[in-house]
């Protein structure tokens, strides 16, 4: 992801953006739909619907692509639309889960799907667990590398808040983890 | 403090195993837009359910006028010849028909429909209005008396239509 890419990659500090452009997007996108995909996999229940809210969040982020504004870091801005349309999306998956548990009552249940295996993880379930405004937080900042300025677009929160954001996500998401790993300690 | 450094350490290699690989799968092709907007929306789907039966409402609306029309042309020229009238509706359904193809409805039931509700009205109409005209003298008699009359002075469609009983009288 970030790490990866060098500073002159980032489409961030690259004040090159068009508003309204469409070239000037598919170039944005081109840069940035890893990243996107990486934040919200960590939001949403699995890969495959957070390449449905990434894609549905370019597509929002199209549409206002002309209001958009190059004071604004752009991928911080496109964060704010993934965001927001993850959290709906969390909605909606939860109203399906209903939806799914009823109709799998009394059916055996379904071979696992390898692609969700290799992403199992504690951490995983851990972010999934807070709310979804701390998780972005977490992997905003731990593996994109985003500053806190970045970050405050991205949340849509005041930029003296996102340090305390940030301490409240990590005190949470440790909790959880120590608490998963005592009930496996418990259960072995 | 050094265990939140080391939680820190902890989180950014994890992060790193799970979304690392993200990196190296191909991106695709962004989807395209719904082009049309609102218009679009509003057409499609329910829209084009409620566009259809609102010009079917209009055809069958404007069939309603045309029947009456019938029924109005009866009732003021007197004329109440099956052939005329079977002429009139076929033109009525005909209309009506050809307005609900161009609207992209099928059948003729709502025409059929429409024109036998006009006509029931009409022929209720004439039967009140003949037991007034006809009973004008006649008031203190029974209802009877109003069908013998009808019988007697109709010129054998009066079955049908009661108010042909009178049918010089009118206009």
């Amino acid at each position: 992801m970030r790490s990866e890419s060098s500073d002159e990659e980032r489409v961030d500090t690259a004040p090159e953006y068009r508003p309204g452009s469409e070239a000037d997007f598919e170039r944005l996108y081109r840069n940035s739909y890893r990243r996107i995909l990486g934040t919200l996999i960590t939001m949403l229940r699995d890969r495959s619907a957070a390449e449905d809210c990434t894609q549905d969040a370019f597509e929002r982020a199209f549409k206002a692509w002309k209001t958009w504004r190059p004071d604004a870091p752009a991928e911080a801005w496109l964060h704010r639309i993934a965001i927001n349309v993850a959290i709906n999306g969390q909605r909606k998956e939860r109203l399906q889960e209903v939806g799914a548990l009823l109709k799998r009552v009394g059916r055996p249940t379904a071979p696992a799907d390898p692609a969700v295996l290799a992403e199992r993880s504690d951490l995983l379930v851990a972010l999934r667990k807070l709310p979804p405004k701390q998780a972005a937080a977490i992997v905003l900042r731990h593996f994109h590398g985003y500053s806190n300025r970045e970050i405050a677009i991205s949340l849509e929160v005041p930029e003296r808040t996102v340090a305390s954001r940030l301490a409240a996500a990590r005190a949470r998401l440790q909790d959880l983890m120590e608490g998963t790993r005592a009930g496996q300690k418990n259960f072995g | 403090m050094n265990g939140a450094g080391e939680f820190e350490l902890e989180l950014e290699r994890e992060l790193h195993r799970i979304l690392d690989p993200i990196s190296a799968a191909p991106i695709p092709p962004r989807r395209a837009p719904i082009s049309g907007g609102f218009t679009k929306r509003l057409l499609g789907g329910a829209g084009a359910a409620l566009g259809l039966k609102l010009a079917t409402g209009v055809a069958v609306a404007a069939f309603a006028a045309a029947a009456a029309g019938v029924a109005t042309e009866v009732a003021v020229t007197g004329s109440l010849n099956p052939t005329n009238w079977g002429q009139s509706v076929t033109k009525a359904v005909q209309t009506c028909k050809d307005n609900l193809r161009a609207s992209g409805t099928r059948g003729i039931g709502p025409c059929v429909s429409a024109i036998a509700n006009q006509h029931g009205e009409q022929v209720s109409d004439s039967h009140k209005s003949s037991d007034a005209r006809g009973n004008g003298k006649d008031k203190g008699k029974s209802d009877a008396n109003s069908h013998d009359k009808g019988k007697t002075t109709g010129n054998g469609n009066s079955h049908k239509t009661p108010g042909s009983g009178g049918g010089g009288g009118h206009p």
